[in-house]
């Protein structure tokens, strides 16, 4: 049998071409570096097991072409994943501003319910910075949306972004998991009248012995 | 782009100026045109895809183990009794009290209890508790991602169970494995009779010995597990095992309503026993591996430029109804299609079996030589049924090698490829609540209503109903106006039993609302045991999985069936 693991994630990344999101990718499944560009083609993915709290966390993480070329093919893959990654470049104004767009590509394309986080890549190259940090924190506290700076190149962040995407999964996992007990406890008079009816077929036998 | 440098840019453009910019192709209002992908391009995402594919199924294989030992869980639950251990049966004694597990509400022993994490709030300062058999379902809840897609992803039960249960994943693979060794003769002519399809797979493989061992051995084991399951339904009566006997009930009410042949009740079932080859299919949830193959012959002529495929049969096909049978059809397209004319041909339907011989030939006019070098025949197998039609497999041919002479072909089907329904569909949430004993309807959302008043938009209502219920419950949502992908978000309570459940049927039915004149009927939408395909799965899961909640979107159909 194959390595076995205790959950499944589904991650994503999304965000203008040329800003980093295979090397991000590159860096955190096979902890390299390549500095030539080569576009992604339409769709890819990389797998990683991590470990959470004890837990065996596979991670399946998908790359897509920011190109404008192939959104019908990066939009289906929104829906089925459980994060998604903007990523951005700080030597680039322009893919900083066209994070807004992502988000509403988000809220119209994934699931209700998906984790986000911002990503400012290329954080390396102080020199050719166009976008401080400042803007990025600015817009992650605008969309409620946890931001990190990273570099792919210095291998800085990279790490850390996706253990606490995996963890804010983890963590929403177990939060639903104690809302969905008891279901649809909404509608307050039907569960009082539930609760009623169950009372009865417990013996007194039972309830005295949890005195 | 000095289109409009006289123009005021704050002015409606003239027809003269937006017929220029429609030229210049550029704004939101028209398609861009993109480069079509290349061969390579496409070729690069397709690796990709297949890859993706095998992920999947390593993970559709983990989640049916979850599942299968969950099924065993319960399977062995001796079942509630007041005053007694859900699990192990276990009497309440002085120094090992009895606990009441906090969601199931049912009593169990120390030992096959866990303690919850301490609520929060400091009204529920009370130790709580869960049974091992909550905590595992909650489990199975997380591991499988279902806490997120909010309904089982798909699964596939392991080896040994999947053989026992239903041998369809195993049949097809096999047949796949036998490869091209001749079967005529040897296979079930009749459909209809479920029986049947045991039968020539056993004797039909010469090649591979080694998953014929595990058939039969599987096969012996079936008895005795029919037996005690049959058993332990009729001594103790507790809502975890009825989910397993729902499936037998059920069946026997199929019978009832008169599908022929197909149907046993529990009592001929006890009776057959004896016999290894009349053995009833066990009822399914939809397998997803091995969609079985098909055989089917090509001749071009050259002289009336005419293809003539035949397609002579298929083998091992999935089964979609409660019985583990299908009504398959063919549909038949030559691709890529030129234009918007569409050249689709379906063979008739074959009903109630999974090997369907269909010996029918279809020609398609009109097909150059040209055509056969770069044109390719999709075939789509399809389940015939009332509510909508749910494919069942695809395969695709290029036509380069008919082109000299006529060709026989075995082809592997694929699974299913759109499997989320596009049209007017419904997201529908469903769950049985065993707090409420009620089952719980949520009407989330539609999209793609049809448009049926003046203006362009619909006024939609949903109706719904459980039939047979011996409330007369029906229950509408409100109106949204104008709207032709409403939101409602609204819950209904059908008070029921789960093991009634499993002979009732829901009904949906959606209405646009006119003042003067009778209300316009929208769609419809029927789930329940007798249903097929993805709107089965959606209610065994919901009656099988009791207390969570199970969102599927379905396709609605226009027929209206009161």
């Amino acid at each position: 049998m194959a390595k076995t693991y205790d959950y499944l994630f589904k991650l994503l990344l999304i965000g203008d071409s040329g800003v980093g999101k295979t090397s991000i990718l590159f860096r955190f499944s096979e902890d390299a570096f390549n500095i030539s560009f080569i576009s992604t083609i339409g769709i890819d993915f990389k797998i990683r097991t991590i470990d959470l709290d004890g837990k065996k966390v596979k991670l399946q993480i998908w790359d897509t072409a920011g190109q404008e070329r192939f959104r019908t093919i990066t939009t289906a893959y929104y829906r089925g994943s459980m994060g998604i990654m903007l990523v951005y470049d700080v030597t680039n104004e322009k893919s900083f501003e066209n994070i807004k767009n992502w988000i509403r590509n988000i809220e119209e394309n994934a699931s209700a319910d998906v984790e986000k986080m911002i990503l400012g890549n290329k954080c390396d190259l102080d020199a050719k910075r166009q976008v401080s940090k400042e803007r990025g924190e600015q817009l992650a506290i605008e969309y409620q949306i946890k931001f990190v700076e990273t570099s792919a190149k210095d291998s800085l962040n990279v790490e850390y972004a996706f253990y606490t995407l995996a963890r804010d999964i983890k963590a929403k996992m177990e939060k639903k998991q104690e809302a969905s007990n008891p279901p649809g406890a909404r509608s307050g008079a039907h569960q009082l009248r539930a609760n009623e009816q169950q009372r009865k077929p417990t013996s007194w036998l039972s309830r005295c012995s949890v005195l | 782009m000095n289109y409009q440098s006289k123009a005021n840019k704050y002015v409606c453009p003239n027809d003269r100026q937006l017929s220029l910019r429609a030229k210049l192709r550029t704004g939101w209002s028209t398609a861009r045109s993109e480069p079509p992908l290349t061969a390579t391009e496409r070729e690069a995402i397709a690796a990709v895809v297949k890859r993706a594919e095998k992920v999947d199924e390593v993970e559709a294989r983990r989640v049916g183990r979850i599942v299968a030992r969950l099924e065993g869980m319960r399977r062995s639950a001796q079942g509630p009794a007041p005053r007694s251990c859900l699990l192990c049966g276990e009497t309440s004694r002085l120094l090992a009290p009895l606990r009441t597990c906090s969601i199931c509400r049912n009593t169990a022993c120390p030992k096959c209890v866990i303690e919850m994490p301490p609520h929060r709030s400091p009204i529920y300062s009370r130790e709580q508790y869960m049974c091992n058999l909550c905590a595992e379902t909650r489990e199975m809840w997380k591991k499988s991602g279902a806490w997120f897609y909010k309904s089982l992803p798909k699964y596939i039960l392991p080896e040994r169970k999947a053989t026992r249960r239903y041998n369809d994943t195993e049949l097809a693979r096999s047949l796949q494995d036998a490869g091209n060794s001749s079967n005529e003769g040897k296979t079930d002519s009749e459909p209809g009779s479920p029986l049947s399809v045991h039968a020539p797979t056993f004797s039909r493989q010469p090649s591979n010995t080694d998953s014929r061992k595990s058939i039969v051995s599987s096969h012996d084991t079936h008895h005795d597990w029919n037996e005690t399951d049959i058993l332990s339904h009729g001594v103790s009566g507790l809502s975890l095992h009825r989910t397993e006997s729902l499936n037998q009930r059920s069946v026997a009410g199929l019978k009832r309503t008169g599908s022929k042949g197909s149907a046993y009740s529990i009592r001929s079932i006890r009776k057959e026993i004896s016999k290894p080859l009349t053995q009833p299919e066990r009822p399914t949830t939809i397998p997803d591996a091995g969609f079985g193959t098909l055989e089917i012959k090509l001749a071009y002529d050259n002289g009336t430029s005419s293809l003539a495929v035949t397609v002579l049969r298929a083998r091992g096909l999935i089964g979609m109804d409660m019985t583990g049978l299908s009504d398959p059809f063919c549909r038949l397209e030559i691709l890529p299609r030129e234009g918007t004319y569409s050249n689709r041909l379906r063979t008739k339907t074959v009903h109630k079996t999974k090997n369907p011989e269909f010996n029918e030939t279809l020609h398609f006019f009109g097909i150059t030589e040209s055509d056969l070098a770069a044109k390719s025949l999709e075939i789509v197998l399809f389940d015939d049924d009332r509510y909508g039609c749910d494919e069942m497999g695809s395969a695709t041919v290029s036509l380069r090698d008919c082109a000299k002479s006529p060709i026989q072909l075995r082809l592997a089907l694929s699974g299913a490829t759109g499997t989320e329904p596009t049209g007017p569909r419904v997201l529908l949430a469903l769950c049985y609540s065993t707090k409420k004993r009620a089952l719980v309807v949520t009407i989330c959302r539609a999209a793609e209503l049809p448009p049926r008043d003046s203006n362009g938009y619909s006024d939609p209502f949903v109706k719904l109903h459980l039939d047979p219920d011996p409330y007369h419950k029906k229950h509408k949502t409100s109106i949204k106006w104008r709207n032709l992908n409403p939101i409602w978000n609204e819950e209904f309570l059908f008070e029921t039993r789960p093991t009634e459940l499993s002979r009732q049927n829901l009904t949906l039915t959606f209405w646009d609302k006119d003042y003067g004149k009778p209300n316009d009927f929208l769609g419809s939408l029927v789930l329940g045991a007798s249903s097929k395909g993805r709107r089965l799965k959606h209610w065994m899961d919901c009656i099988k999985f009791p207390d969570h909640r199970h969102e599927q979107w379905h396709s609605l159909t226009d027929t209206q069936h009161l």
